[in-house]
């Protein structure tokens, strides 16, 4: 007890002294604040157009005409509503299925690669794998609806599958609500599959190799090794993977549902993004658009502390 | 949430620069181009001089002007030859920002939101969005005698019918119409561009010319049976009876066609009874006639599978095939597949239109030609230089750049015999007809949206070659020639109904609905619910068309359709009051 008003001024000093010790790195990181604030907080601004009735016409922010809840209210009530929840349903599971798939895929496609031992052969699949992760969406798109299509029109899916006698007719992938999310999900894996592999490959070269001899000398077969050494070895790196797509739940993509979405499979395609861009931006109703926009920011939001949350409870890396 | 925030970003920032931005908008090259240079003024020798109200374009005076322009066209080539006389002449360099018909309501959003337009905005907005939201300068000061001569005359006549209110309860004139202003006597008549039965030309004539007067659906779907079951495959490829699209912004080639049948003309989602009173016909009797018929003929393998999953480019190209032997559409829309066709040499698998109706009803598919209103060339808040692009327009309007537009260049491209009278030789028709060629010599994406000179020039000739009689059956194929005279008919219209006078508030497609209005939400949503349920309803199993149908109507009901039919109801009556008269 009798130290600590002897410590007070010293602590005090520390602060000043960490500060002026890192004064470069703290000049450093003025642009990134900057940068910061500029592109993610004063844009918050704009939120107020949800309580107007927002009119692009009136340049004037003060002119305005003030509506309150307006919005949120039109966007969760009636014909409108019923189609904003149905998209809100559709964006996650869109979007979980995708972080499953993914998740399922990158992990046991990094586990395998990790047990090639042909320096060569691992190169050449992960090259491979990762390529369509630098194809532009659209073109994706365009390779998917060609892909699913019938056979006359180049559907190579329908064809393989005829011509192997597992269906007489072909399927129409595209026109049945029932695919839709699987579409998304399988599209989603086959392009970002390989890159996603990147970081667990990464992390798992940080495992210590004296536990894999450790595991041989008692006997371990690789199966074993794998699920008792590679897998916890790299499992922090999963939940903080894990939180982050978290947060990133409600954005299931864009450009996919947009342009294989169509009138048949409108019910399990049409995500809150798209809802924004046909009910706000289309229409003009740049309002509706923000309020929709708030809405899942704030659900992202508690969704990610959420899982933080959890994550803290199991006793695994926290984000925060 | 990354989009949003950058787009509310863009609004902040352009928000910011409005308000840092001078009010004097005249720049020093706008001052210049004001004192008249020799040489320009000799130019403007066509039917009509050129007032000096505005500044005189010249090749001295180079000036630049954005188009954005939403149009079927695509963007001339690069070593263009009337791209090339522009600038030889006029010294105007054409920027192009091109958007495809069914992209416009999305990228207006867009651009409404960021505030930052191209000089000359090209619009087919049927939501006036572009006026309404304050992209748009008024041109009511320009559209005088003594300035843009031209373009007064255009619009004089039209006046009331033009005006618009942007919302500050005044009218103006903010956008020059693009079609169907017509001048002196209405010739032609050979071109027929709007709605129909299209059925290809080699289905009919292989069943031997029948006649196509009186058509129905039962007739026009037996010729197109007998055809796919005689020819199951065309050039390898399987053939395709019907063929139907509902892709965004196309969603009329699904809903439109019930009014058709039951006898009356385009007027968009509703119909218009002799009491001038508009209701939705989506869930009525004729609709529900001309689906379950549609889910019959799918259940004969009729129509195309993939109708409702393709996009309008995959449409345009599947059509482009020549495998598809039947489909509703208009015939400015599919116009791509049409000429391609046509440069393959493919003439028989083009199309001719025919007006199938129900029992009793008489077709009134074509009608009066209308004049665009609020589609054409409006001039953006973001023009720095307004003079000089109105002086531009207007002397675009002139004879002689008319004539360029439509005919070429003389000697080039049309010929002049000892009559006065334009012609074209073998030649000339066949380059035409190739793609590459046009987008090297012809300007059609500029030109869609520009004011034009329909009907006859001072001189006497036809606008252009198409409806230049004499020159039109010259220009048809041996097998259009003789494909015609089977038939007996001299015209593509010939096909056609004879148009009565149109109604005064003729047509209900271009009312406007008030963007964030009752009205407007509930047709977004009707078409939502037609988008959804109807390809459903025609790709059923016909056991299940009864259950489907009573399910989308149920739907139907959900919507505000009252705040819909009044809406159109309050604009039919606000055009019998007030359309007419000009200045």
């Amino acid at each position: 007890m009798t130290t600590q008003p002897l410590a007070q001024p010293k602590k005090k000093k520390t602060v000043w002294h960490t500060i002026a010790a890192q004064k470069e790195l703290i000049i450093m990181s003025v642009p990134l604040l900057l940068y910061k604030i500029l592109f993610s907080y004063v844009p918050v601004v704009g939120w107020t157009m949800a309580f107007q009735n927002y009119k692009p016409a009136v340049r004037s922010f003060w002119k305005q005409e003030w509506v309150g809840f307006d919005n949120f209210v039109k966007l969760f009530v009636g014909l409108n509503g019923e189609r904003f929840l149905r998209d809100l349903r559709n964006t996650l599971g869109q979007s979980f299925l995708t972080i499953v798939l993914g998740y399922i895929g990158s992990i046991s496609l990094a586990l395998l690669l990790n047990e090639v031992k042909n320096i060569k052969f691992k190169k050449v699949v992960q090259n491979i794998t990762y390529m369509p992760h630098f194809l532009s969406w659209v073109i994706v798109a365009g390779l998917v609806s060609t892909m699913l299509a019938i056979p006359t029109s180049g559907g190579i899916i329908n064809d393989v599958l005829i011509r192997l006698g597992l269906i007489k007719e072909p399927i129409m992938f595209l026109s049945e609500p029932k695919y839709f999310w699987w579409i998304v999900a399988c599209s989603n894996l086959w392009k970002e599959m390989g890159w996603n592999t990147i970081i667990y490959l990464a992390a798992m070269t940080a495992i210590d190799p004296t536990l894999y001899e450790a595991a041989v000398i008692d006997g371990a077969n690789r199966y074993q090794k794998m699920w008792h050494i590679t897998l916890p070895g790299i499992k922090s790196t999963i939940v903080v993977l894990l939180i982050m797509n978290v947060g990133h739940i409600l954005e299931a993509g864009f450009e996919i549902q947009y342009f294989l979405g169509n009138g048949l499979v409108v019910e399990m395609a049409e995500i809150i993004d798209i809802f924004v861009l046909r009910y706000g931006i289309q229409m003009g109703n740049y309002s509706l658009a923000t309020a929709a926009g708030i809405f899942k920011t704030v659900v992202s939001i508690i969704l990610i502390s959420m899982a933080n949350f959890i994550a803290g409870r199991l006793g695994e890396e926290k984000l925060v | 949430m990354k989009k949003f925030v950058s787009l509310l970003l863009v609004m902040l920032l352009v928000l910011t620069m409005a308000a840092c931005q001078p009010a004097s908008k005249d720049t020093t090259q706008g001052n210049e181009t004001t004192t008249p240079t020799k040489g320009a003024t000799d130019e403007n020798k066509g039917g009509n001089e050129q007032k000096t109200g505005l500044p005189v374009l010249s090749p001295d005076n180079p000036v630049t002007i954005s188009v954005w322009t939403t149009t079927n066209s695509s963007a001339p080539a690069d070593d263009n030859k009337l791209t090339k006389l522009l600038k030889e002449r006029l010294g105007v360099t054409i920027n192009y920002e091109i958007i495809p018909t069914d992209n416009a309501d999305q990228k207006i959003g867009v651009l409404l939101a960021g505030g930052e337009y191209a000089d000359l905005m090209g619009t087919t907005d049927l939501n006036i969005r572009l006026i309404t939201g304050g992209a748009l300068i008024p041109l009511d000061d320009y559209l005088t005698e003594d300035k843009a001569n031209l373009l007064f005359e255009h619009v004089r006549p039209y006046w009331n019918r033009l005006a618009t209110d942007a919302g500050d309860g005044e009218k103006h004139i903010y956008v020059l119409p693009n079609y169907n202003r017509f001048y002196g006597e209405i010739v032609g008549g050979t071109h027929y561009g709007a709605s129909g039965f299209w059925i290809q030309k080699h289905v009919l004539e292989d069943a031997g010319y029948p006649n196509v007067d009186n058509m129905t659906l039962e007739r026009y779907f037996e010729l197109i049976e007998n055809y796919a079951r005689k020819y199951p495959t065309i050039d390898g490829m399987p053939t395709i009876g019907f063929e139907i699209l509902c892709a965004p912004g196309r969603e009329w080639v699904l809903t439109n066609p019930p009014q058709y049948i039951a006898g009356h003309p385009n007027n968009g989602g509703v119909i218009v009874d002799e009491n001038n009173v508009a209701s939705i016909f989506a869930d009525k009797d004729i609709a529900k006639r001309y689906y379950k018929y549609l889910n019959q003929m799918n259940a004969k393998g009729l129509v195309d599978k993939e109708s409702f999953t393709q996009t309008n480019d995959q449409y345009l190209s599947k059509l482009a095939t020549g495998r598809v032997l039947g489909m509703y559409d208009q015939r400015w829309a599919f116009g791509q597949a049409y000429d391609a066709l046509v440069a393959e040499g493919k003439y028989e698998r083009t199309w001719v239109s025919t007006m199938p109706v129900y029992e009793g009803c008489t077709p009134y598919y074509a009608d009066r030609e209308v004049m665009n209103i609020n589609q054409g060339y409006g001039i953006s808040v973001s023009c720095k230089n307004p003079d000089v692009v109105v002086s531009f327009l207007n002397t675009m309007m002139s004879e002689e750049w008319q004539k360029i537009f439509n005919w070429g260049i003389e000697g080039e491209d049309y010929l002049v015999d000892e009559n006065g009278r334009y012609y074209r030789t073998p030649e000339m028709r066949e380059q035409q007809k190739d793609l590459v060629w046009r987008s090297k010599n012809r300007l059609e994406a500029l030109y869609d949206n520009m004011p034009k000179y329909q009907g006859t020039y001072s001189d006497g000739n036809a606008d252009g070659p198409g409806n230049q009689p004499e020159e039109f059956f010259e220009s048809l194929s041996d097998y259009d020639k003789n494909f015609l005279t089977s038939y007996g008919k001299k015209t593509w219209r010939d096909f056609l109904n004879q148009p009565p006078d149109n109604p005064v508030y003729y047509p209900c497609w271009n009312i406007h609905l008030p963007d964030g209005s009752e009205a407007q939400m509930a047709s977004q949503q009707l078409t939502d619910i037609s988008i959804q349920y109807l390809p459903k309803i025609i790709m059923a199993d016909p056991s299940e068309f009864e259950n489907l149908w009573a399910q989308y109507v149920n739907e139907i009901k959900k919507v505000n359709i009252k705040a819909y039919e009044d809406a159109i109801n309050a604009g039919i009556q606000e055009r019998i009051m007030n359309w007419g008269g000009g200045r």
